[in-house]
C-alpha cells in the first residue's frame, strides 16, 4: 500500500484572460479576426508527490505558480492538463477568515466556519470552548466580528481552522501576519500536528522558517518545477539561482 | 447518453449535499441571520415590504385603474394581488439573490473546496422563510375578510412544489452566467420587471386575449400564479393540464440549469 496522500502528474494549468476589456474593444477584434483571449501558463508540466506525514515546503519568487498549487490541492481548481490526485480531510489555513461574516458573531461564526470546513455541528459544539481559549477572545466572543481588531480577527480564524482535525494541513503565508506570540502560538500547534503524523503543505518566502518546520522542500520559479527533495539541499538551489 | 450522465450527476450532487447538510442550514442562517443586523424594525421589514407594496398597488390599478377581479367579483382586489404578489416576490427575489450568490462569495469559492451549487440553494431556501413569514399577513387578512375557503387549498403544496423546481433552475442558471458574465445581473433585473407584466400578477388570466392565451401556456410563472388564485380565492381544481406542462418545462429547466451549473464550476475560480 502506497502512503502517497497528494499525487501531482503531468500537471498544467493555464488562465486565459480577456484581451479586450470592454465591447466597444472586444467587437471590432473579434470582426477583424484578432485574438480575443490570452493565455498564461501557470504551472507547466509539474510532477511530484508527498506522502503521508510529510511536512513540505513550497517555495519560489512571487508570482511563481505557488498559489496555483495551493488551490489545485484544496481542490477549488481543476487542472487544464494533467491529474491531480489527493487522499484526506483538508484544512486550508489560506489567507485566513474567508468565510466570515461581519455582522455575525464570533461565536456564529465558529458555526458556520467550522461547517465551511467541513465540521458537523456535534464536532463544533464539542470545541466550542477549546476554539475560544484558543483565540483568547472570550469576552468579545458575542460581539460582530466586525468590531473585532484585525489580531482578534486572525485569532479567532486560526483556532476554528485548527481545530478541524485535519489529515492535510494548507499553510500559506499566514505567519507573515500577527505578532511574535501569535506566531509562535501557530508553530506550536503545527508541530503537535506534524507529531501526530498531519501532512503539512507550508508557502513562506522565509527561508529560515522553511528550513526549520518542513523536512521536504519544492522549489517553483516562473511556473516549472526547478528542484524538489530534502529540505536543505532544495534550499540550496533556491540560492544558487537567486 | 446525455440524459444518464445528467441523472447520474444529479444523485451524486444529492448525494454532496446531504453529506454538507450542515454547511447548507449554517449558510441559510448566515443569509436569513445576517440581513436585517443594524435595523431597528429588523424581521419585521420582511412582512412591511410586501404589504407597503400591496397597499400602494392595489390604490393603483384597483381605485385609479378599476382591474376587475373577474368571476369571484366579491373579492377585494388588495386579497386578489396579495395571493399573487406573494410568490411572485419569492420567485423574484430568489432569483435576483441567486444570481448575485457565487458572486458574493468569492473569496470562499477560491479557497475552500464544498458544493458549489450550496451557495445557490442556501439562498433559495432563505426566500422560502421570507415568504413564509410574509404569509402570515395574507392568513390574517383572510380571516378578517372571512373568505371561504375548502380542501382544494391542499392543491397549492404541489403548485408551490412546482415553482420551487422552476425557481432552482432558473437560479442554477442565472447564478452560474453572472459568474462569467456581470453583464447577467443588469439583464435579469429587466427581466423580471417585464416577465411580471407578462405573468397575471396584477391582473386576472381571463383579461388576456384568446390568441394571446398561449404565451401564458407556456410561461410557468403564469400557470403557477393562476392556479395559486383558482385554488386559494377560488376554492376550484387547478387546470391539470397546464399544471402539467408547467411542471415539464420547470423539470427540463432544472435539467438545463443544473448541467449549465456543472459545466461551468470547473471555471468558477479561475474566472471570478
Amino acid at each position: 500500500m502506497s502512503n502517497t496522500v497528494i499525487k501531482f502528474q503531468n500537471v498544467t494549468k493555464k488562465f486565459a484572460f480577456q484581451s479586450q476589456k470592454t465591447f466597444k474593444e472586444f467587437l471590432p477584434a473579434l470582426i477583424k479576426g484578432e485574438e480575443t483571449s490570452k493565455g498564461f501558463t501557470a504551472l507547466d508540466n509539474i510532477s511530484f508527490e508527498i506522502e503521508k506525514g510529510e511536512s513540505i515546503g513550497i517555495i519560489g519568487p512571487n508570482g511563481s505558480g505557488k498559489s496555483t498549487i495551493l488551490k489545485l490541492i484544496a481542490g477549488v481548481m481543476s487542472p487544464t492538463m494533467g491529474k491531480v490526485e489527493v487522499k484526506g480531510q483538508i484544512s486550508p489555513l489560506i489567507e485566513l477568515g474567508a468565510g466570515m461574516h461581519p455582522e455575525l458573531t464570533g461565536r456564529e461564526n465558529i458555526y458556520l466556519n467550522g461547517a465551511i470546513l467541513g465540521l458537523k455541528k456535534k464536532q463544533i459544539e464539542a470545541n466550542l470552548q477549546s476554539i475560544i481559549d484558543f483565540s483568547e477572545i472570550e469576552e468579545f466572543i458575542d460581539q460582530p466580528v466586525k468590531h473585532y481588531s484585525s489580531g482578534m480577527y486572525m485569532r479567532l480564524a486560526f483556532a476554528i481552522a485548527v481545530h478541524v482535525n485535519p489529515e492535510i494541513l494548507i499553510v500559506d503565508e499566514i505567519l507573515a501576519v500577527g505578532d511574535d506570540a501569535f506566531q509562535k502560538k501557530c508553530f506550536r500547534k503545527m508541530e503537535e500536528f506534524k507529531q501526530n503524523g498531519v501532512t503539512i503543505i507550508f508557502v513562506s518566502h522565509s527561508l529560515e522558517q522553511v528550513r526549520e518546520f518542513c523536512n521536504k522542500a519544492i522549489y517553483i520559479n516562473h511556473s516549472k518545477l526547478i528542484a524538489q527533495g530534502e529540505v536543505n539541499k532544495t534550499l540550496e538551489r533556491y540560492k544558487e539561482i537567486i | 447518453m446525455l440524459y444518464n450522465e445528467t441523472m447520474l450527476a444529479i444523485v451524486k450532487e444529492i448525494r454532496d449535499i446531504i453529506k454538507w447538510r450542515e454547511l447548507l442550514g449554517q449558510m441559510v442562517s448566515r443569509e436569513v441571520k445576517a440581513r436585517y443586523k443594524q435595523s431597528i424594525l429588523g424581521y419585521f421589514w420582511i412582512i412591511l415590504n410586501p404589504l407597503a407594496q400591496m397597499l400602494v398597488m392595489s390604490f393603483a390599478f384597483s381605485i385609479i385603474l378599476r382591474i376587475p377581479t373577474n368571476a369571484t367579483g366579491n373579492i377585494p382586489y388588495s386579497v386578489f394581488l396579495f395571493v399573487a404578489l406573494l410568490p411572485w416576490n419569492l420567485f423574484s427575489n430568489s432569483l435576483s439573490s441567486a444570481c448575485g450568490s457565487l458572486v458574493g462569495s468569492a473569496s470562499l469559492i477560491t479557497k475552500v473546496y464544498f458544493p458549489r451549487t450550496i451557495l445557490v440553494l442556501s439562498t433559495v431556501v432563505a426566500k422560502i422563510i421570507d415568504f413564509a413569514l410574509a404569509l402570515t399577513v395574507l392568513v390574517v387578512y383572510m380571516v378578517a375578510y372571512q373568505l371561504p375557503i375548502n380542501l382544494n387549498i391542499l392543491w397549492v403544496i404541489p403548485i408551490f412544489f412546482i415553482q420551487q423546481i422552476f425557481t432552482l433552475g432558473l437560479s442554477l442558471f442565472f447564478a452560474a452566467a453572472n459568474l462569467l458574465y456581470r453583464d447577467i445581473q443588469y439583464l435579469l433585473s429587466l427581466l423580471l420587471l417585464l416577465w411580471m407584466y407578462l405573468t397575471p400578477v396584477i391582473y386576472p388570466a381571463d383579461l388576456v386575449p384568446e390568441k394571446y392565451q398561449f404565451v401564458f401556456q407556456l410561461n410557468p410563472m403564469s400557470v403557477i400564479i393562476n392556479a395559486y388564485r383558482q385554488t386559494i380565492l377560488g376554492g376550484g381544481m387547478p387546470n391539470l393540464v397546464s399544471l402539467s406542462i408547467a411542471l415539464a418545462v420547470s423539470v427540463a429547466i432544472l435539467l438545463f440549469g443544473f448541467s449549465y451549473f456543472k459545466s461551468r464550476e470547473k471555471i468558477f475560480s479561475d474566472n471570478i
